[in-house]
């Protein structure tokens, strides 16, 4: 006999609301529905109606934890409208920022997926670096969450203190590679929780449009800093990890692989950067026109697209984030899974629920 | 499959921009060139509609092969029904209910749109009209 369970869409666990309804039969899981739109707010009607200056906040408030890179793509996309060059200066800030918010976001999932497994000690490490990452940030920017780092035309602050940087960085990538992956890769309660568990395989990846370490950790070797270079990243050297799994240990290996490439990307990016100006002065509209940009954030590409009447208005500004592509996947793998494994293989997409709503 | 394989595959007269491919395609084809996109295993990245300004709607498919964007979009006129390519990429499910919210799009061939941000009763086509509602 089957019997459904709604759970949410308030969770004991989560900070941000959305439904699920589990359909079950004994203990296994044979189906489920999703619900979100619970956080909804109109941003993109919202942006309609805001001069391109009020929209560039705005959009640093589509996600919490990804927030800089949502300022940064639609300020791309503006760019690339108006044609705009942006200082190379200033495309190394964008990217050192961009890395900074990813190892930050990386550390937070993964000290969430530690506490749901019951790992307090590993929690406590992860968020411990995760904090000297966003007081970091702040150092940067002034901000801890929402930087104001994007101008349209570059950026609006500068990294002065390059040393800071690098002993952050230094210092994660010592705690990610002797601690975390370890701990994440070996231990015998990690790897009874995460193998084998919620396994997304490959063309569900791509038929349901997974991004980012979901779709590479089902083997989907995709990632638009590589593949579709922007800013100053075909400048540098790094390495997109993928598994072939698609389990939630595979998406636990990818993201912490990542966190390496990461400090290298970072570390090469303060080597590289050369002196110049920060921005190209003030742009408060640029000429009627549309433009698609994608980026690559904590959780996969950023999709924006953004058409201009020649207004300081924009006519349309269309956001995908990466949550909105990879939350519809749970439904496909927590399917023959067991009910209590639910709320882990949830966690392991790393799903933000504010920046799906928009 | 290169991107190129795949653009010459489905044909048409492709357009370069700086962001990608774009073809415009009537909506019928629609359905088609996703089941040629899924069979060379292109993502499926969102659907875009907007008002062209002139009473009608121009609706985008966006995929990705290896990093490079395939634009398919259609013009579609005040009330006009666009085929659903949910059966082909479930992924769409969400991008399709979102296109009706904003701006009422009816997709034919789903068994059901549901609100997706919205609730159950909330009025469609938030994104039309001079306040931003249709009604």
């Amino acid at each position: 006999m089957s019997y459904r369970i709604p759970i949410g869409p308030y969770h004991l666990a989560l900070e941000e609301p959305y439904k699920i309804e589990v359909e079950c039969e004994g203990e296994t899981v044979v189906g489920a529905s999703l619900k979100v739109g619970f956080n909804f707010r109109g941003i993109e009607w919202l942006a309609q109606r805001k001069n391109i200056t009020q929209a560039i906040a705005l959009m640093e408030r589509v996600c919490g934890i990804c927030s800089n890179v949502h300022s940064m793509t639609f300020c791309m996309a503006l760019e690339r409208i108006g044609s705009i060059e942006v200082p190379e200066r200033a495309q190394y800030v964008r990217v050192v920022t961009a890395e900074l918010e990813r190892l930050h976001s990386h550390f937070l999932w993964a000290g969430v997926a530690a506490e749901l497994m019951g790992f307090q000690t590993l929690f406590m490490q992860a968020f411990r670096l995760r904090e000297q990452v966003m007081d970091l940030l702040e150092s940067i920017s002034g901000n801890r969450v929402n930087y104001s780092m994007n101008r349209i035309g570059g950026v609006n602050r500068d990294i002065e203190h390059a040393g800071v940087v690098r002993a952050v960085v230094c210092d994660a990538r010592e705690v990610v590679s002797q601690t975390l992956i370890p701990l994440f890769t070996t231990d015998r309660s990690v790897a009874a929780r995460c193998r084998g568990v919620g396994i997304l395989s490959r063309d569900n990846a791509i038929a349901y449009g997974a991004v980012g370490p979901v779709a590479r950790a089902s083997g989907v070797d995709s990632d638009l800093r590589r593949d579709n270079p922007y800013l100053a990243y075909n400048s540098l050297d790094f390495a997109v990890p993928t598994q072939t799994s698609g389990d939630v240990l595979a998406r636990i290996v990818v993201r912490a692989l990542e966190m390496l490439e990461s400090c290298r990307i970072v570390e090469q990016a303060l080597d590289q950067m050369p002196a110049g100006p920060l921005h190209v002065g003030n742009i408060y509209s640029v000429p009627a026109g549309e433009a698609v940009v994608r980026t690559e954030a904590p959780r996969g590409e950023v999709f924006y697209y953004v058409e201009s009447n020649g207004s300081d208005i924009p006519a349309r500004v269309k956001v995908r984030t990466p949550s909105f592509a990879n939350i519809p996947t749970v439904a496909t793998m927590i399917k023959g899974n067991d009910l209590a494994d639910v709320p882990l293989i949830q966690a392991a997409i790393d799903p933000c629920y504010s920046c799906t709503d928009r | 499959m290169s991107a190129e394989a795949l653009r010459e595959k489905i044909g048409g007269n492709w357009a370069e921009r700086a962001d990608g491919w774009w073809l415009r395609v009537p909506a019928d084809k629609i359905r088609e060139a996703a089941r040629t996109m899924l069979a060379d295993g292109a993502r499926f990245a969102t659907l875009v509609a907007r008002p062209d300004g002139a009473g009608q709607l121009r609706l985008s498919w966006h995929w990705d092969l290896k990093g490079t964007l395939l634009s398919i979009e259609t013009m579609l006129a005040a009330g006009s029904r666009v085929p659903s390519i949910v059966d082909i990429y479930p992924g769409a499910d969400w991008a399709e209910r979102e296109a009706r919210e904003y701006y009422a799009v009816t997709f034919e061939g789903r068994v059901s749109t549901p609100p997706l941000m919205l609730r159950e009763g909330d009025a469609v086509g938030i994104l039309l009209g001079p306040e931003g509602r249709s009604q």
